[in-house]
């Protein structure tokens, strides 16, 4: 039998335009001591249909259909609050807001062992130790007293479970557990939850966007597109063999599958120059130094595409904001085409400008929100004197074609954009100008696994056409094998080394880059593994 | 079948957003009347505001004297009519005025950082640390009473407002990426300020400059109740209301007409204020 | 232990701004248009008169002179002379002080309670009819100028009815409370709407804030995560306010003194402005900013005690 019984959930919230259905007559069940997954790209519904679970949709949602948990009906308020954290429980995707700054670290794991089974405080305490112990806390009893703040994000996470188990649960939620952490983080949350799992018997539901973190833990699948289940099955089944064709999309934008695209060329010339550049900034309450970026020497040669990865705080994007002199390095030199690029003034600063450009993580915050595509492509265009304003505008719906965007969205404003397109808006800018090296930072973190395929293959043939050199920026171990010429791979504001793409996964040369390898979630590699 | 509906309260989002919109509507349209009574006050007032009447000295409301008239026989319909262009003059100015140096500073300070901020924003401290109204009252009391003399006295108190929240809104875009990228772009400081950065933290600031336009008003009244602000026989609500603060008893329509004057024509900016401040979160 | 450090920067830094606070009411005197001595003495002063209290005021002596003395005068306590009163202006202060302080308090024991319950019940209903209800009552609330409300009330409840007085201040306690209770009620009228508004969005943002979620997801119950989480996280961002609504109150409260002819500190300013009392102005001023900066040090400081974040 099975623990829960979804039959029919349908969720609407109302909107200017009318009312929008989120989640469209989902079904599933989830087996006792299973681990459920749930995936999909963004506005597929999957977290609404958790959520919804356990009642924590806002109050002006709509909710049809039926929701059975052992037998009970969850059919309104007082059911769903009968299950809450006593039989399911739920932890979230950014841990740092889900925690009450004002309360500490212990409180939290304690306060629902003191609801749920009335232990003194003293009692709750004690088991809330042992609980931040058995989430694998280093040094927990000195965490007991601290607060979320001076936590780290895997840290926070830990203690959100350990909070969620204190509960003592049968069903834990898990909506995207591990989206806001680092891969090395993740892997070891994604350990934690698969143990509690085998050794308590767990069940779960693992909400997530990424295929790769599903196929390593998951026993089954559902996929969701647009708030309807369109397949589902064990995870071996629906990954060998997709069904649907949306599900064989996602499969074959999963970054493993991604064809080669890097091409290694005999280019020795060097175009920029690292030279033992250290960016230290003074700690916000004064007196000690933050080593942001610390002697680090590279060199990015002319028409390559070179990889520069780690995980947050590891200064990969200070030094990017250092190249475009967004920064300005306190040790060391910049050097572009053999000239220092902190001496640049007048006119061979405004040249530099235009022969450097740089795409940004985030698709919205990088484009005013006031300004039309088209206005924003035009504008460096007839600000650098480059064209007359009328001519600018006519330029920038040529940038539009360069980059796949229809000229009908010339008009429309960021808002009215999807993430693919504003990203799209933000490269034809970057390319107003015809720069010669083209900085891209985690230009496709943000977006959809299917539309980051599209923009590292726009990103490929713009580098054929316009002859660029690329320095591109992520996190992910496996989009940077696949599309950068060479790689460096920093850590904590240092570089840990450097070399060919191919001779570095091959071979790395150090403990942290071959711990980042493993820990980067890979489809096929899960699914090889489990096998 | 077992509907969830009952989990959710029937309280959609589409008529919030028309709530929003009726607000400002309603406090548009409250604005706009008091506007035009001061604009026209010569076409609608029937008698001139300072003319005496000794005759017809604290004449309660009639068909004649619609507010009645005050001690001196002047007629309360006609300075409440006359007195709107005073204190609506007021509420602009003096929002204005402040608006303009703080909007200024809070820029400057916010982009630039480092040395400028640290400087202003001292000034800023300093400013803060005289509680507002008494420091206006020390300005106008040194400068002399007068409503020229209070406007002069807001653009130097009632500027860090303005100048705290710009910066702080200034701080958060300053960070976002796009203007990184007009930075990376090779845009002066000039151009981004005012291209980039000052079109997106224009909404907070509107919204702030409807309310602050209430206490301006009431500020001003007080001011002009207390003697330090417009000075008699100028028909202005505060004036009038001290005029007849001795006759309430006898005399009621004296205070309560430009009493209840000024609380719909705060009304007006309040709502305002509120409407577009609700349209503002539900847009976003 | 970080408190301690956190107190000890936070006087640090108030340094700068009382050196600022003491140029600004020195300034101040300076900012009078033409020549104070002449216009106290009047325009038909003789030279010897002028030159005379020019000497005794250190005005022939250069400025920075002049504001070394001001600044060591201020220090031991010596605010200068009342050209009215005849007394020093500190004695002048410590007499009026209390009332204005009386008010203050008592503005505070009507309009805190009356705030948190009005807030809490309008975050609670958000969107239903006692939520409306209270939002136009603090919209109308705003609008309502003091002064006016003050006419009204001290001639209807005082004069007419006869059940307050409508002047003075009162001997004792009992009489006190008395005595101020329409100034009291008058000035919270417009208080606790203002601070209503802000710790009703503020329990509203926090309501749909995701540790809320996270709370609900563990079982616990409404009553108690309205409590132990929302009020908590609320109140902070309202105690700022309330710092500088106590020193606007503080300002404020000449209007109401003047009205109710309550002889506080806000009757002595208007006086003395009306007056040309130039020193007394200048002590008040200073007396009023450095009461303010205590309030929002002492404000501070409770804040850092409640969020371990501020301290760091």
């Amino acid at each position: 039998m099975s623990l829960v019984s979804v039959q029919g959930l349908s969720v609407t919230f109302p909107s200017e335009k009318g009312p929008v259905a989120a989640v469209r007559n989902v079904s599933f069940d989830l087996k006792p001591g299973e681990i459920l997954g749930i995936v999909g790209e963004s506005g597929s519904g999957k977290s609404v249909t958790c959520r919804a679970l356990l009642g924590l949709l806002p109050r002006r949602a709509t909710i049809g259909g039926r929701m059975i948990y052992d037998g009970r009906d969850l059919s309104g308020p007082a059911e769903i609050q009968a299950v809450r954290g006593r039989e399911i429980s739920m932890i979230f995707q950014n841990p740092a807001s889900h925690l009450d700054p004002l309360m500490t670290i212990g409180d939290h794991v304690a306060e629902p062992l003191r609801f749920h089974f009335g232990l003194s405080a003293a009692e709750a305490r004690a088991e809330a130790l042992k609980l931040l112990e058995s989430v694998r806390i280093r040094d927990a009893a000195s965490r007991m007293d601290a607060w979320p703040h001076q936590l780290s994000g895997g840290m926070k996470q830990r203690v959100l479970i350990a909070s969620a188990l204190a509960c003592k649960p049968r069903l834990l939620l898990a909506d995207e557990p591990t989206t806001a952490l680092d891969v090395t983080v993740q892997a070891g949350i994604l350990q934690l939850l698969r143990d509690l799992n085998r050794e308590s018997g767990l069940t779960m539901a693992l909400v997530s966007h990424d295929l790769g973190v599903i196929a390593e833990i998951c026993d089954r699948v559902i996929v969701m597109r647009g708030g309807e289940v369109i397949e589902s099955g064990p995870v071996r089944d629906v990954v060998t063999n997709p069904q649907h064709e949306y599900t064989r999309l996602l499969i074959g934008a999963q970054p493993g599958r991604l064809p080669q695209m890097a091409e290694p060329q005999e280019a020795p010339a060097g175009l920029v120059d690292l030279k033992d550049v250290a960016v230290h900034f003074p700690t916000r309450s004064g007196g000690g130094i933050v080593r942001a970026v610390d002697g680090v020497n590279l060199s990015v040669r002319k028409g390559e595409c070179f990889g520069i990865v780690g995980e947050s705080g590891s200064g990969k994007s200070t030094v990017a904001r250092t190249i475009v002199r967004l920064i300005t390095p306190t040790g060391g030199r910049v050097m572009f085409e053999g000239k220092s690029v902190a001496d640049l003034s007048g006119a061979d600063l405004t040249a530099y400008r235009r022969a450097v450009q740089m795409v940004f993580q985030s698709p919205f915050d990088s484009l005013n929100p006031r300004m039309t595509a088209q206005q924003t492509i035009a504008e460096p265009i007839w600000r650098h004197g480059l064209a007359s304003k009328s001519a600018a505008m006519e330029r920038a719906l040529e940038l539009m074609d360069m980059v796949e965007l229809p000229r009908s969205f010339a008009t429309r404003r960021p808002r009215a954009l999807s993430g693919g397109q504003c990203q799209r808006v933000g490269i034809a800018r970057a390319l107003a100008l015809s720069p010669r090296l083209l900085i891209a930072d985690e230009v496709t973190s943000a977006l959809d696994v299917t539309v980051q395929a599209q923009i590292l293959r726009l990103l490929t043939r713009l580098r054929k056409e316009h002859d660029l050199t690329v320095i591109y920026i992520s996190h992910d171990l496996t989009v940077v094998r696949k599309f950068c010429d060479r790689v460096a791979v920093f850590q904590g504001g240092r570089l840990v080394e450097t070399g060919a793409t191919a001779d570095l996964f091959a071979s790395p040369s150090t403990e942290y880059t071959r711990d980042l390898i493993a820990a980067a979630p890979d489809m096929d590699q899960a699914m090889a593994e489990r096998a | 079948m077992t509907d969830l509906a009952s989990t959710a309260s029937v309280h959609p989002a589409a008529p919030r957003f028309r709530h929003g919109t009726i607000e400002a509507a309603l406090g548009a349209a409250l604005l706009l009347a008091w506007l035009i009574a001061a604009v026209g006050a010569g076409v609608f007032a029937p008698y001139d505001p300072n003319a005496l009447d000794l005759v017809a000295m604290l004449a309660p409301p009639d068909g004649v004297h619609w507010f009645g008239t005050d001690h001196l026989g002047r007629d309360v319909f006609s300075r409440v009519i006359y007195g709107a262009r005073i204190d609506i003059w007021m509420g602009f100015a003096g929002v204005i005025a402040p608006l303009v140096v703080g909007v200024t500073v809070g820029l400057i300070a916010g982009y630039f950082g480092g040395l400028t901020d640290t400087i202003l924003m001292r000034i800023l401290d300093i400013t803060v640390a005289f509680p507002f109204f008494i420091l206006v009252i020390a300005i106008v009391g040194v400068l002399g009473p007068g409503l020229v003399n209070y406007i002069i006295a807001l653009a130097l108190v009632a500027w860090v407002a303005y100048a705290r929240l710009v910066r702080a809104e200034v701080l958060v875009v300053k960070r976002l990426e796009y203007v990184q990228a007009a930075r990376a772009l090779g845009f002066s400081d000039f151009v981004i300020i005012l291209r980039h950065v000052l079109p997106n933290v224009l909404g907070s600031i509107t919204i702030y400059a409807w309310t602050d336009a209430v206490m301006v008003i009431l500020a001003g009244a007080s001011l002009g109740f207390l003697g330090l602000g417009a000075q008699p026989p100028t028909a202005e609500w505060g004036v009038m209301i001290a005029d007849g603060q001795p006759y309430v008893l006898q005399a009621w329509w004296i205070c309560l007409f430009p009493g209840i004057a000024m609380v719909t024509l705060s009304l007006g900016f309040i709502l305002v204020s509120d409407g577009l401040s609700r349209r503002l979160r539900v847009s976003s | 232990m970080n408190s301690i450090s956190f107190i000890g920067r936070r006087l640090l830094q108030i340094v700068p701004v009382l050196i600022g606070i003491s140029l600004v009411s020195f300034f101040l005197i300076m900012m009078i248009p033409g020549d104070p001595v002449r216009m106290v003495l009047g325009p038909r002063a003789t030279e010897e008169a002028v030159t005379a209290m020019r000497q005794e005021w250190g005005l022939d002596r250069p400025i920075w002179a002049q504001y070394l003395s001001y600044i060591g005068n201020t220090l031991t306590g010596d605010l200068g002379q009342s050209l009215k009163f005849r007394i020093p202006v500190l004695d002048l202060v410590l007499q009026y002080l209390p009332r204005t302080l009386f008010l203050v308090a008592y503005v505070l024991v009507i309009a805190l309670p009356a705030t948190i319950l009005m807030a809490v019940i309008a975050a609670r209903n958000e969107g239903r009819w006692p939520d409306q209800l209270i939002r136009v009552i603090s919209i109308l609330g705003m609008t309502i100028p003091v002064f006016w409300l003050g006419v009204l009330f001290a001639r209807y409840f005082g004069v007419k009815l006869g059940w307050f007085p409508v002047s003075g201040y009162g001997d004792g306690f009992v009489e006190h409370l008395h005595h101020l209770f329409l100034p009291a009620v008058s000035t919270s009228l417009w208080l606790a709407p203002l601070l209503t508004r802000n710790l009703r969005a503020a329990l509203i943002e926090q309501t749909e804030a995701d540790y809320v979620a996270a709370s609900r997801a563990k079982g616990l119950p409404e009553g108690y995560i309205f409590r132990r989480h929302i009020l908590r996280n609320s109140v902070l961002p309202t105690l700022n306010l309330l710092g500088v609504m106590i020193a606007f109150l503080i300002g404020g409260s000449v209007v109401v003194e003047i009205v109710y002819a309550v002889p506080g500190l806000g009757a002595l300013m208007v006086g003395s402005v009306l007056g040309r009392d130039y020193f007394v102005i200048q002590g008040l001023t200073l007396v009023y900013a450095i009461a303010t900066v205590a309030i929002t040090l002492a404000i501070d400081i409770f804040t850092a005690a409640i969020d371990p974040r501020t301290s760091e």
